[in-house]
């Protein structure tokens, strides 16, 4: 096999997994920075609710610069929408699924690299609806990232930015979609020999977990996504209630159920990847083998079982039938009992190790702390009797940031500085990497802790002037406090955006295995990889986490490959 | 304060305000032990330190990691799923609890973008249908008047999208969705004015979606309730089929 000769065949169209992946990468970023600057604009308007924001005097032309309530409400479904669906969807899923899922399992190239191509041209085409919604007359969505209708039917979203939303939502599935079925495939296939289920990497795992759950709960947000463009184009009524339809309305509650049936199966969708990265870059880190392996995988399994069994604690407020609500609150504490398991095992792979304090294992480490607080905030949550209060507070936005923006941020961090010099064949600066974790970690704290303490005092969520509420005015100091460690995060990424582009072309070159690790993408391919990954397809003999074994220490190491011979 | 939870002026927001609590102090423990565990693990075995070839895969290891999790998960979560069940089955949710008491207060809510309409029964004890107007009917726009020490029930649904009919000092919340009613009901025990919010994202101008719950003695409230009664019959206007958007009270709504 080899490369396609032309720049366009060879960075454009490509169907090269690695090309794909950065492709994904660098169209992530871009909407990473979008969603990023959405959620400033709300930090702002909660520090200075109604003030005119500075420099956006142009953008905002028609209030000089100031966020009214519709275009407040654009912004928290657009920072929402973005972040899941353009950032963390390609960036975790995309970009590292597509780099790593041949390289650690020993393949040449995804089952179908054409399918791959596809699955990103279409996701481009999703974003670009996306931003053509922003241009749309009466502004684009603003009925929350979730769309519940009416809010988001015809009479309650008139508009074609509404449309717009949907339908690229549904496009974005399609890219997924597309992408769960190649990576399923692949793992399943193509593994290489002696890469049994129990040699994978635990990246690998919570990859192929993921796309499993993609592959089986897209579609019913398409379904969801669907019916809810004909309720708004065609007339039809599926998810239509009250005064604007009469009698022949359908059922809101319906959507509800579609949207977090894949809704809840979605933040392990994001999260599980990030799991199995920290599994595996603690073990690598602390020179140790992962701490009961079988044990975590059986818990991501687990997890994944019962993702789509806990949905309706969404629905606690709405009226469910009390036997339902008592089932859906009895699965979602018993999630808990495999997130433990998790954590227990991360924690004692740490204990008694050799814990090298590198940039990646400190991103790996910050993961497993904001997790830990979004995990265990949760249980509020969970519990029907304490839902009741917490429902639609800031407590929900602080406990789910934590776990699917601050652990998934955190964890991607981890997996592109451990894996950067590998993708680019460059090293980043370590110093510099060292001093954006540390700003980032502890402001992602204070931003999401700010968040649980507003939210423990009754805010509710999505107000353009929390303000006119009596009892919430008292907070506006916690909540500026918050909004200002939310513009010191956004800044301090700078650092990062600097690291990236300058170790890009001028980094340090990187050797084959700078971290003296044994999976097979370090072992048996040099950074980066060529267009065809390995010379020879290597033949796997043991598990990714070999470290500090009598074994290795008779060969005078500390570790040992998957694989022998070159 | 930092922040606080609203003040309780409720007979049975306690049930809701004690488990938020003792939640707080189990997350806080469960965090500590990660927290220790961790900096522990951190100062102690660093670089210097070799590492121990350990798979934690011994029987012994795997039940004693199972071990810990199984006593945290039937303590923490155990305890959190019974409080809930008897504290929502018995008191909050419990709707034979306002339907056993002949001075409970019935009130049916109208969600709309963007305001709260309240509607009581008057002396008649009939809400005015479409189908059945009654001229006595105490409609109150965004200010819910309600007696001390009284069970109060309400039942709310929602004309155009969903809502979210929310009193911080309560602690009560419950999405109103349009095509179904939900119900609440609770029993205010101090005097005065509080907030009703809107919790559900409702379109623009959500976030103004302010209602107050007037909380009365009770003879005054009596006073209040037949002064508004009379003038709502003066007022009435059988035309105005709009205004009566009430529905013949069940105790068990759909």
């Amino acid at each position: 096999m080899s490369a396609p000769q032309g720049f366009l065949r060879r960075y454009v169209f490509s169907v090269d997994h690695k090309v794909i992946a950065k492709q994904f990468l660098f169209a992530g970023l871009v909407f990473l920075a979008l969603g990023g600057f959405l959620a400033m604009l709300i930090r702002w308007q909660w520090a200075y609710p109604g003030r005119p924001v500075p420099g956006l005097h142009t953008l905002l032309a028609a209030s000089d610069g100031a966020i009214t309530p519709p275009v407040y409400q654009s912004i928290f479904t657009l920072h929402g929408l973005t972040m899941i669906f353009w950032a963390i969807t390609p960036v975790l899923i995309g970009a590292f699924g597509n780099f790593l899922l041949p390289l650690q399992i020993g393949a040449r190239d995804m089952a179908f690299p054409r399918l791959n191509a596809w699955s990103f041209w279409t996701f481009l085409l999703s974003g670009v609806l996306l931003l053509a919604s922003f241009f749309a007359q009466l502004g684009t969505s603003g009925a929350g990232w979730t769309g519940y209708p009416p809010l988001s039917g015809p009479t309650g979203s008139p508009g074609v930015g509404q449309t717009l939303v949907v339908a690229a939502v549904f496009v974005t599935g399609v890219s997924t979609i597309m992408g769960g079925i190649n990576y399923v495939t692949t793992v399943i296939r193509l593994r290489a020999p002696g890469m049994t289920w129990f040699r994978l990497p635990v990246t690998v795992w919570g990859l192929f977990l993921t796309s499993v759950l993609n592959v089986l709960f897209v579609p019913v947000l398409g379904s969801a996504a669907l019916l809810l463009l004909l309720d708004r184009l065609f007339g039809t009524a599926f998810f239509a209630a009250g005064a604007a339809v009469g009698p022949r309305g359908g059922d809101p509650i319906l959507y509800q159920h579609l949207f977090w049936i894949f809704g809840h199966p979605e933040v392990y969708i994001l999260i599980l990847p990030v799991w199995g990265v920290v599994s595996d870059l603690l073990s690598f880190f602390g020179r140790k083998p992962a701490y009961w392996y079988r044990g975590t995988v059986y818990a991501l399994i687990a997890v994944t079982v019962l993702s789509a069994l806990v949905y309706g604690h969404h629905m606690y407020q709405v009226g469910l039938h009390p036997l339902l609500g008592k089932a859906f609150m009895f699965f979602t504490v018993l999630i808990s009992f495999p997130g433990m398991v998790l954590v227990m095992n991360w924690l004692s792979t740490l204990w008694r190790g050799s814990n090298r304090f590198t940039p990646p294992m400190l991103f790996a480490l910050g993961t497993v702390f904001v997790f830990g607080v979004g995990g265990v905030t949760g249980l509020s949550l969970a519990g029907l009797l304490t839902d009741i209060y917490l429902h639609d507070t800031l407590w929900v936005v602080g406990h789910f940031h934590l776990t699917m923006a601050a652990a998934v941020f955190l964890g991607s961090m981890a997996a592109l500085h451990f894996w950067f010099p590998k993708m680019f064949g460059r090293e980043l600066n370590s110093r510099l990497a060292t001093v954006h974790f540390g700003f980032t970690f502890v402001l992602l704290c204070l931003v999401f802790f700010g968040q649980l303490l507003a939210g423990w005092s009754g805010q509710q969520r999505r107000l353009a002037d929390p303000y006119q509420y009596d009892f919430i005015k008292p907070l506006l100091p916690l909540n500026k406090a918050t909004s200002h460690a939310a513009f010191l995060l956004a800044a301090s990424q700078l650092l990062f955006v600097w690291n990236f582009f300058h170790s890009l072309f001028r980094g340090k070159k990187a050797e084959a295995n700078p971290w003296n690790v044994g999976t097979l993408e370090w072992t048996h391919a040099p950074s980066p990889p060529p267009h065809h990954n390995f010379d020879t397809i290597p033949t796997v003999v043991r598990g990714p986490h070999e470290f500090s074994t009598d074994e290795a220490k008779a060969r005078g190491t500390d570790w040992l490959p998957q694989a022998e011979g070159p | 304060m930092l922040a606080a939870l609203p003040r309780d002026i409720s007979a049975d927001g306690h049930l809701i305000s004690d488990a938020l609590r003792r939640g707080l102090v189990e997350q806080a423990v469960l965090l500590g032990v990660l927290v220790v565990w961790l900096v522990l693990a951190l100062v102690r075995f660093r670089a210097s330190h070799a590492a121990r070839a350990d798979r934690g895969d011994s029987p012994r290891q795997v039940l004693t990691t199972l071990g810990v999790v199984a006593v945290i998960f039937l303590v923490v979560d155990g305890s959190l799923v019974t409080d809930a069940i008897s504290a929502t089955e018995g008191t909050l949710w419990n709707f034979a609890v306002p339907a056993a008491d002949p001075d409970t207060v019935r009130v049916e809510v109208n969600a709309h973008q963007w305001a709260w309409d309240f509607r009581l029964a008057g002396p008649d004890g009939a809400f005015s249908t479409r189908d059945a107007p009654s001229d006595d009917d105490v409609l109150a726009w965004n200010e819910l008047v309600v007696p001390v020490d009284t069970p109060v029930h309400l039942q709310l649904t929602s004309t155009d999208v969903v809502h979210g009919f929310y009193v911080p000092n309560l602690l009560l919340k419950t999405d109103v969705v349009p095509g179904t009613v939900r119900q609440l009901w609770f029993r205010a025990t101090q005097l005065g004015t509080f907030e009703i919010g809107c919790a559900q994202h409702c379109g623009v101008n959500h976030y103004k979606m302010r209602g107050e719950l007037k909380v009365l003695p009770k003879a005054e409230y009596q006073a209040w309730l037949r002064e508004a009664s009379k003038v709502a019959r003066l007022g009435a206007d059988r035309e105005d089929v709009g205004a009566r958007w009430g529905w013949a009270w069940k105790e068990r709504p759909r």
